[in-house]
């Protein structure tokens, strides 16, 4: 038991125990910091397997902006989180099926595969060998991907567009 | 990605986590002893008015749980989208050295679709704010 496995238990731990808060807790806000900081684990396990790039940009895009996101959009559905359930009992049926579903499938996967008691050979994706690679073999996606984001960009703006026309009636249709 | 041949070990990241921790534990003792200092000094005579929640000198009205307006959740998304943006300049800007001129040009068409992005909602007044929104 090396000090990483130990670094790594303790992460684990965190990891299982801040996602486990998140998904029982009544006030979706307390829920939305719980999951920043299992996001802050899932970073630190990223570092510890030498992938520190990787770490760095789980802090920055999911603790970072799809938690800004996923904390707005609380704000604007929840208006009074009173004491009811989150969902209704008849939708606890299913998801309780899929979820014993997936934890039989893990267990039978991890069983009968022979290879799963051999350790993972670990490996080194410095930052930039890992910059150097994509845009030296995926250049042509990445450029693909910024015009990806340029239609999320205007979709995202003709959406809110559209939810506001509604409730302003005087504006002229101005495109 | 190379792999690394060390038994027992699960990264090789020795030095970086041994500063890391470091760090981590110098900015958490900065952030406590700044907490417990401004606790100990602070003067701690309660009254209504001292414990009404501070909003810009205004007497706040109203409940505090109410709808966000949409815009704000737009700009969320824009911070999103410019966000994910910027990783792949991150991950460029890490390696321009050795992508020279070619990843030049590749991050420059890059950072021009995401200009020409910026310019749209600009001009269609995604980042309006407040009175001047209405005026459109």
């Amino acid at each position: 038991m090396t000090i990483y496995s130990i670094i790594f238990y303790l992460l684990s731990v965190l990891i299982l125990v801040t996602t486990a808060l998140a998904i029982t807790r009544r006030n979706m806000v307390h829920a939305v910091v719980y999951l920043i900081f299992s996001f802050f684990g899932s970073a630190m396990l990223f570092y510890l397997f030498g992938a520190p790039f990787l770490a760095v940009l789980e802090v920055i895009i999911y603790a970072g902006a799809i938690m800004v996101l996923f904390l707005f959009i609380v704000m604007m559905l929840k208006v009074d989180t009173g004491g009811e359930r989150l969902f209704p009992l008849s939708q606890w049926l299913p998801a309780a099926v899929c979820g014993v579903l997936y934890l039989v499938l893990g267990i039978g996967i991890v069983v009968s595969d022979p290879n799963s008691h051999d350790a993972l050979k670990t490996a080194r994706a410095e930052p930039g060998a890992f910059g150097q690679y994509i845009f030296q073999n995926h250049w042509l996606s990445i450029e693909i991907i910024s015009l990806l984001l340029l239609v999320a960009v205007i979709g995202a703006l003709l959406l809110a567009r559209r939810s506001k026309r509604p409730s302003a009636q005087e504006i002229p249709e101005g495109e | 990605m190379q792999p690394i041949e060390a038994a027992g070990m699960l990264s090789c990241w020795e030095p970086g986590i041994f500063s890391l921790t470091i760090y981590g534990i110098l900015i958490l003792a900065f952030i406590v002893s700044q907490l417990f200092i401004a606790y100990w000094l602070g003067e701690k005579r309660k009254n209504p008015e001292k414990l009404r929640p501070y909003e810009s000198g205004i007497i706040p009205t109203g409940t505090a749980r109410l709808r966000y307006p949409v815009p704000f959740y737009l700009v969320a998304i824009f911070f999103l989208i410019f966000d994910v943006e910027a990783a792949f300049i991150f991950s460029w800007a890490i390696a321009y050295k050795a992508l020279g001129w070619s990843g030049w040009l590749q991050i420059s068409f890059f950072i021009i679709v995401l200009i020409l992005g910026l310019v749209y909602i600009w001009n269609k007044g995604g980042l309006e704010w407040g009175p001047t929104a209405k005026e459109e």
